[in-house]
C-alpha cells in the first residue's frame, strides 16, 4: 500500500479511529498495529509476510538469549542473529549480484561459468527491517537496552506499517518502550503530525514526481542528450531524490504521531551542507547513523590511528552504498562519499579547521551530484558516459520536453526549496513545525497544500527507495 | 484520546474539508472563465479550437503526436483541422469523434498505431487528457465516467481537472503562443542542425532487423479494440461523414505481423484502413526523420503529399 494512494487514505483513519477506540488498553492496541502492519505490507506481496514473522520470531528469541546467557554464549546468539539476518538479506538481495560478478570475473580469466543467477523477487522493505532487528540484537549484547519480553510489541516494533518499507530505521532504544506503554493523543501530535504529512505529500507528489518525468526521460536516452540536458537532468535528480525520501519519511513520521508515536528525524535540510560530513548528519539520518553506530565504531573507528580511520570511513561507506542495492554503481556511489569524507577529514585535521566558508554549499552539492550520476545512472557505462559528457562542458541546447511538465516542475521545485529555506532558518525542525499554527492556519495551510496537489499531483509508481 | 482533544481534531478535520472545498471551487470556477478564453497551446487551446470549430470544417485530422507533425491538412483542404496530440490513444480520439455532429459532411482521417492495439498494457488512460472538459462537455463527461479512469477524488475536488495544465492555460492566456485564427493544428517538426548528430544515432540504434517474433505483442488489447468498436458505431449512424483509418510511417518497424493483424481487424469491422508504416522503409533518407518513429518536415510533407494523392478519390 503506497503513503499516496487511495487505499492509504482509507486505511490510515480506519485503524486510526479503532486505535483510539482502543484507548483504554495499550496491548490491544499493539495487536491492532500488528494486523493492520501486516494487512498494510500484504498489499504488495502478502508472501513475504511469513519473512517478517520469521525475523521476528528468531530475534525475539535470540534476543532474550544473549541478555541471559553468560559472557562467552552472548556472542554466539549475537552470531546467529547477524548471521541469519544477513543471510536473508544476502540471499535475497546479493545472492544474483555476487553470483553474476563471480561468472563475470571467472569468465574475464578464460573460465566460462553456467549462469548461476536465480529468478529471485526482493521482497520489499527487508533492507529496513534487517537493519533494525540487527541494532536490536547488537544493542542487547552491548547492554545499552533489555530484551523485549512481550511477543506482540515486539513484533509490532518490527513491522510498524509507517516505518516498515522504507524506513526511518527505528531504533530499539527509542521505539520498544513506545510500544510497551499507554500512548496518548494530544494537541501537539496532531498538528505537527497533520502538517508533516501533507509537506510529505506535497514533497513526494507535487515535487518529485514532477521532476521525475524529465529526469527520466532524459536518463533513459542518455545517449542522444548533450552535456548541459544531461547536468540538468542530474540536479533534477538530485532534488528529486530529495524530495521522494524526505517526502516519504515525512508521511511515515506523521502518520505515527497520529497513534502517539515519536519516532527520529530522519532528513534535515542536507542541501544546506558546508562540507559533506555535515552532509550525512543530514541526509537519510536514521541510516548515516545505524552506519555510524554498528559499522564504523565496531570497526574501530577514529581510535586505531590515522590510515584505520580513513580505511573505516571509506569501508563503512562502500557497505553502504552497496546497501542501498546490488550493483557497483552503488558501490561507487558509497566510494566516492567515503573518499571525499576521508579527504575533508585530512583538510579539517592539516588545516585545524571545523568547517569551511559558504563556498562549502557549494563543494557539498557538486560532490554529492556527482555521486548521484552513479546513483541513478543504470550501470557503469551509462554513468561514466554521462558524467564525462558534463565534464565535458560541451554544452549545447536544453532539451524540454513537455513544456507544461518542465514549467511545472521548474515552479514546484522553486516553491520547495523556498518551503524549506524558510523552515530551516526559523532553526525549528519540520517535525515540530506544524504546532506553531493556530487551527484556523493549519486548515488553510494544509488546504493550500491540498489546492497545489490537486493543481500538480503526478503519478509515479512507487517511491524510489522502495526499491532498496 | 479524551473528549476534548476528539472535539479538535473534528473541528481541525472539519475546517480542513471546508476551506479546501471553497478554495478548489473557487479555483476551479476561476480556471473555467480563463480556460474558455484560452485558444493555443497543448495544455486546453488546441482542444477549444477544436471544439468551437469541429462542426464547421469539412477535414479533421485524428491522433497522436504522429499525426499531430506528419499530416499537413492545408494540403488537403482549405478548411481542415488537424486535432493530433502528444501522447494520446484511441480513447482519448474515439471520444473526441464522438464529439462530431452525426449529419456534418466530412472527411475524417484517424491515424492509429498498432502500438496502441497490441500493447497489453494500455488501458485507455489518455481519455484523462480530456479531464479539463469534465463535467463541462456532455459526450466527455460521459465518456469519462464510462472510462472510470479519474480518481474518485475528483468528484469532490473539482480542480484536479486542471492538474498539469494551470500553469500552461495561464500562460497562454496572458501571452498566446500563435495566432490561432492562422493554425491548422499541424505542428511540423524541424531539425536543427545541432540536432542532426543526435537524430542520426538514434536512427542508427533504430536499424535493427525484423523480430520474428514481435516480442510477443501479437496479442489484441480488448481495451484499444472496444475504443474501435465504439467509432465504428459512430460511423455507422453517420452517412454523410468518410473515415479513413490511417498509419503513417516509422522509420524502421521491427514487426510486420501486428500490421497483418491489425489490417485483418479493420476489414472485419469493414472500416477503409491505409498501413504506411514502411512506405520509407528503404529510403534511408534521415532527412525525413525527427527520431524513429517522428518524421521531421521534410518527410511530413512529402508524405502529406503522397497521402492528399491517395485520397483525392474521397475527398
Amino acid at each position: 500500500m503506497l503513503f499516496n494512494s487511495i487505499e492509504y487514505l482509507i486505511f490510515l483513519p480506519i485503524v486510526f479511529i479503532i486505535y483510539w477506540l482502543l484507548k483504554n488498553n495499550y496491548k490491544n492496541q499493539n495487536i491492532l498495529l500488528l494486523i493492520s502492519s501486516y494487512v498494510f505490507y500484504g498489499w504488495w506481496d502478502y508472501r513475504f509476510i511469513s519473512l517478517i514473522i520469521f525475523s521476528s520470531f528468531l530475534d525475539y528469541f535470540v534476543g532474550q538469549k544473549i541478555e541471559d546467557a553468560l559472557d562467552k554464549n552472548k556472542k554466539r546468539w549475537l552470531y546467529v542473529s547477524l548471521l541469519s539476518n544477513l543471510g536473508l538479506l544476502g540471499v535475497f538481495k546479493y545472492y544474483n549480484f555476487f553470483a553474476d560478478s563471480f561468472a563475470t570475473t571467472m569468465s574475464t580469466i578464460g573460465w566460462e561459468v553456467n549462469s548461476l543467477t536465480l529468478n529471485i523477487i526482493l521482497p520489499v522493505g527487508i533492507s529496513f527491517y534487517t537493519f533494525q532487528t540487527l541494532s536490536y540484537s547488537i544493542d542487547i549484547y552491548r547492554k545499552e537496552i533489555k530484551a523485549s519480553r512481550d511477543i506482540v510489541a515486539f513484533f509490532t516494533f518490527v513491522s510498524l506499517f509507517p516505518q516498515l518499507v522504507a524506513g526511518p530505521i527505528e531504533r530499539a532504544s527509542n521505539l520498544i518502550p513506545q510500544i510497551e506503554k499507554k500512548r496518548n493523543l494530544n494537541v501537539t501530535l496532531i498538528k505537527t503530525g497533520i502538517f508533516q504529512i501533507f509537506i510529505g505529500l506535497f514533497r513526494k507528489v507535487a515535487i518529485a514526481d514532477n521532476l521525475g518525468i524529465y529526469v527520466d526521460s532524459v536518463y533513459g536516452n542518455y545517449e542522444i542528450h548533450n552535456g548541459s540536458t544531461l547536468l540538468v537532468a542530474t540536479i533534477f535528480y538530485a532534488f528529486q531524490i530529495y524530495f521522494d525520501f524526505s517526502g516519504y519519511s515525512d508521511i511515515a513520521i506523521g502518520s505515527a504521531k497520529l497513534f502517539g508515536f515519536n519516532f527520529n528525524r530522519n532528513f534535515n535540510f542536507p542541501y544546506f551542507s558546508r562540507t559533506l560530513t555535515e552532509f550525512w548528519r543530514r541526509w537519510h539520518m536514521s541510516l548515516s547513523f545505524w552506519l555510524r553506530d554498528y559499522l564504523y565504531i565496531s570497526l574501530g573507528g577514529n581510535r586505531k590511528g590515522i590510515v584505520i580511520t580513513y580505511r573505516n570511513l571509506l569501508l563503512t561507506m562502500l557497505i553502504g552504498g552497496l546497501w542501498h542495492g546490488s550493483s557497483w554503481n552503488f558501490v561507487i556511489w558509497g566510494g566516492i562519499h567515503g573518499l571525499f569524507l576521508s579527504l575533508e577529514k585530512y583538510t579539517f585535521s592539516a588545516l585545524k579547521i571545523k568547517t569551511f566558508n559558504a563556498l562549502g554549499y557549494i563543494y557539498t552539492f557538486i560532490v554529492v551530484l556527482i555521486a548521484w550520476v552513479f546513483f541513478r545512472a543504470p550501470d557503469f557505462h551509462s554513468a561514466s558516459t554521462i558524467l564525462s559528457e558534463i565534464i565535458s562542458f560541451n554544452y549545447g541546447s536544453l532539451f524540454i520536453g513537455n513544456i507544461n511538465t518542465f514549467i511545472n516542475a521548474i515552479l514546484l521545485l522553486a516553491l520547495g526549496f523556498v518551503i524549506d529555506l524558510k523552515i530551516f532558518r526559523t532553526n525549528i525542525p519540520l517535525e515540530d513545525y506544524g504546532v506553531k499554527f493556530s487551527m484556523l492556519k493549519l486548515s488553510i495551510i494544509v488546504s493550500l497544500i491540498i489546492l497545489l496537489l490537486c493543481l500538480f499531483y503526478s503519478t509515479a509508481e512507487n517511491f524510489i527507495y522502495f526499491q532498496f | 484520546m479524551n473528549s476534548e482533544i476528539t472535539k479538535k481534531l473534528l473541528k481541525l478535520i472539519g475546517l480542513i474539508l471546508i476551506i479546501s472545498f471553497g478554495l478548489d471551487k473557487l479555483v476551479f470556477f476561476s480556471l473555467n472563465k480563463i480556460s474558455d478564453e484560452v485558444m493555443t497551446g497543448q495544455a486546453i487551446g488546441k482542444l477549444n479550437q477544436f471544439l468551437s470549430i469541429k462542426d464547421s470544417t469539412d477535414f479533421i485530422v485524428f491522433g497522436n503526436s504522429r499525426a499531430n507533425h506528419h499530416i499537413d491538412v492545408d494540403l488537403f483542404s482549405k478548411n481542415g483541422f488537424n486535432i493530433g496530440v502528444d501522447g494520446v490513444g484511441i480513447a482519448y480520439n474515439s471520444t473526441l469523434i464522438n464529439t462530431l455532429k452525426n449529419d456534418k459532411k466530412q472527411l475524417i482521417l484517424i491515424h492509429i498505431d498498432t502500438k496502441n492495439f497490441f500493447d497489453p498494457n494500455y488501458d485507455g488512460s489518455d481519455i484523462r487528457g480530456l479531464k479539463t472538459k469534465y463535467h463541462r462537455e456532455k459526450n466527455i463527461t460521459n465518456s469519462l465516467n464510462k472510462s472510470k479512469s479519474l480518481s474518485v477524488l475528483q468528484r469532490f475536488y473539482y480542480s484536479m481537472n486542471y492538474n498539469g495544465n494551470s500553469i500552461g492555460i495561464l500562460k497562454n492566456y496572458f501571452k498566446p503562443s500563435y495566432n490561432y485564427k492562422t493554425y491548422s493544428g499541424y505542428d511540423p517538426l524541424t531539425v536543427s542542425n545541432s540536432q542532426q548528430e543526435m537524430r542520426d544515432i538514434i536512427l542508427a540504434k533504430a536499424n535493427t532487423s525484423i523480430t520474428e517474433d514481435c516480442m510477443g505483442k501479437t496479442k489484441m488489447n480488448t481495451t484499444a479494440v472496444n475504443y474501435l468498436k465504439s467509432i465504428k458505431s459512430f460511423i455507422d449512424n453517420s452517412p454523410n461523414k468518410k473515415f479513413i483509418f490511417v498509419t503513417t510511417p516509422i522509420y524502421n518497424d521491427t514487426c510486420n505481423e501486428d500490421n497483418k493483424l491489425l489490417s485483418t481487424l479493420m476489414q472485419d469491422l469493414g472500416l477503409k484502413y491505409l498501413d504506411f508504416t514502411n512506405l520509407y522503409k528503404d529510403t534511408k533518407d534521415n532527412s525525413y526523420w525527427k527520431d524513429a518513429t517522428h518524421m521531421s518536415v521534410i518527410g511530413a510533407e512529402k508524405f502529406s503529399a503522397y497521402l492528399s494523392e491517395k485520397l483525392k478519390p474521397f475527398m
